[in-house]
């Protein structure tokens, strides 16, 4: 960053106060290492993690939200609070709230809605369950895609979807990261 | 129709953010002025990114902002040019504080007046008045506070 803090999130301030801002966004460190969470009026738009450079990420919500994107930890310092606790392993639930404008897709929304309303920290389901609650039973694959192209995971649970055939298969995030989640939700015992 | 592919305006300010801000440094009333005046120039510009065309120049772009707003904020800062506000004598020249200071002034050696009147009647930082007089920004501010004190101690007697 190369601005001081404290002017960009006084521009920000001021540019939220009057409309003139399409999304914010935040850089927070945390076990899973630094995520980038863009977040627009209606929710959370977006989240990265490092593996992803942040100029596509932005690029991207800019393309969807409008091109008035900035930074600003202030703007969001209840999502911030909200995830770092939940990534330091206390027991809150990830109850923030989403925009999935980024998914194009009618059935990958319908699938990523019921993830986020459906399956609770601590559960876990299965591709073709979840394929049958979206409502088509034989949409496993769709599923997983669907999860792997998930652009808010963490706040769209896609971690605790997993194989039925057992295990707890891939992730957008990597493997080493699902892992890690589903210990942290008390989900692993289950398995 | 064609929607300009613009870039977040985030990646424009870590680009050019700290370029802008010593843009700013320079033409600010005050030195201590110059965020301020970033931000108000940054705030104009988010008004109008939506509605520009295209994507290029827009670091000679928001250069200009910045410019046009230390403009407006110089022009702020002289009473004379206040809308809608009286003057408080209406028959004196417009330019009657700047004769009365460089009237107060007219005592003080050659070097101390120029430094007064570029700083406080032409309104200029201390890298302008360094810049007009071929010295080192340093010096400019060493003289402009020497005249300062000198002036001071004229007139506390």
């Amino acid at each position: 960053m190369t601005l001081p803090a404290a002017l960009l999130d006084a521009l920000a301030a001021e540019a939220v106060r009057e409309g003139l801002a399409d999304a914010v966004f935040t850089r927070l460190d945390t076990p899973l290492g630094r995520l980038l969470v863009v977040q627009g009026e209606e929710g959370i738009v977006r989240v990265a993690f490092p593996e992803e450079r942040e100029d596509a990420v932005l690029a991207e919500v800019a393309g969807a939200l409008g091109a008035r994107v900035l930074a600003s930890d202030r703007q969001l310092a209840g999502t911030r609070d909200v995830l770092g606790a939940y990534l330091e392993g206390d027991p809150v639930d990830l109850d923030l709230p989403v925009d999935l404008r980024l998914v194009r897709q009618p059935f990958r929304r319908a699938v990523l809605q019921e993830l986020k309303e459906g399956v609770p920290r601590g559960e876990v389901v299965t591709y073709g369950t979840l394929a049958a609650r979206a409502g088509s039973a034989k949409a496993a694959r769709a599923v997983g895609t669907a999860c792997a192209r998930n652009p808010v995971p963490l706040v769209v649970p896609c971690h605790r979807v997993v194989p039925g055939s057992g295990g707890i298969g891939s992730y957008g995030g990597g493997r080493e990261r699902k892992e890690r989640l589903l210990a942290l939700e008390g989900a692993l015992r289950r398995q | 129709m064609t929607v300009a592919v613009l870039p977040p305006f985030a990646t424009l300010l870590d680009r050019h953010g700290d370029e802008l801000l010593a843009h700013a440094r320079r033409l600010a009333p005050r030195p201590g002025d110059a965020e301020d005046l970033l931000q108000e120039a940054l705030l104009r510009a988010l008004r109008a990114y939506p509605r520009l065309r295209h994507g290029d120049h827009l670091r000679a772009w928001l250069y200009r902002i910045v410019t046009t707003t230390a403009i407006d904020a110089h022009r702020a800062r002289r009473p004379e040019v206040l809308v809608g506000e009286p003057p408080v004598d209406a028959a004196a020249p417009p330019d009657a504080t700047d004769d009365g200071f460089d009237d107060l002034i007219a005592s003080l050696p050659e070097a101390s007046r120029v430094a007064l009147h570029l700083r406080f009647v032409e309104d200029l930082d201390h890298e302008a008045i360094a810049e007009r007089l071929g010295i080192s920004p340093a010096a400019a501010r060493q003289r402009v506070s020497t005249a300062v004190r000198t002036l001071r101690r004229e007139h506390a007697t």
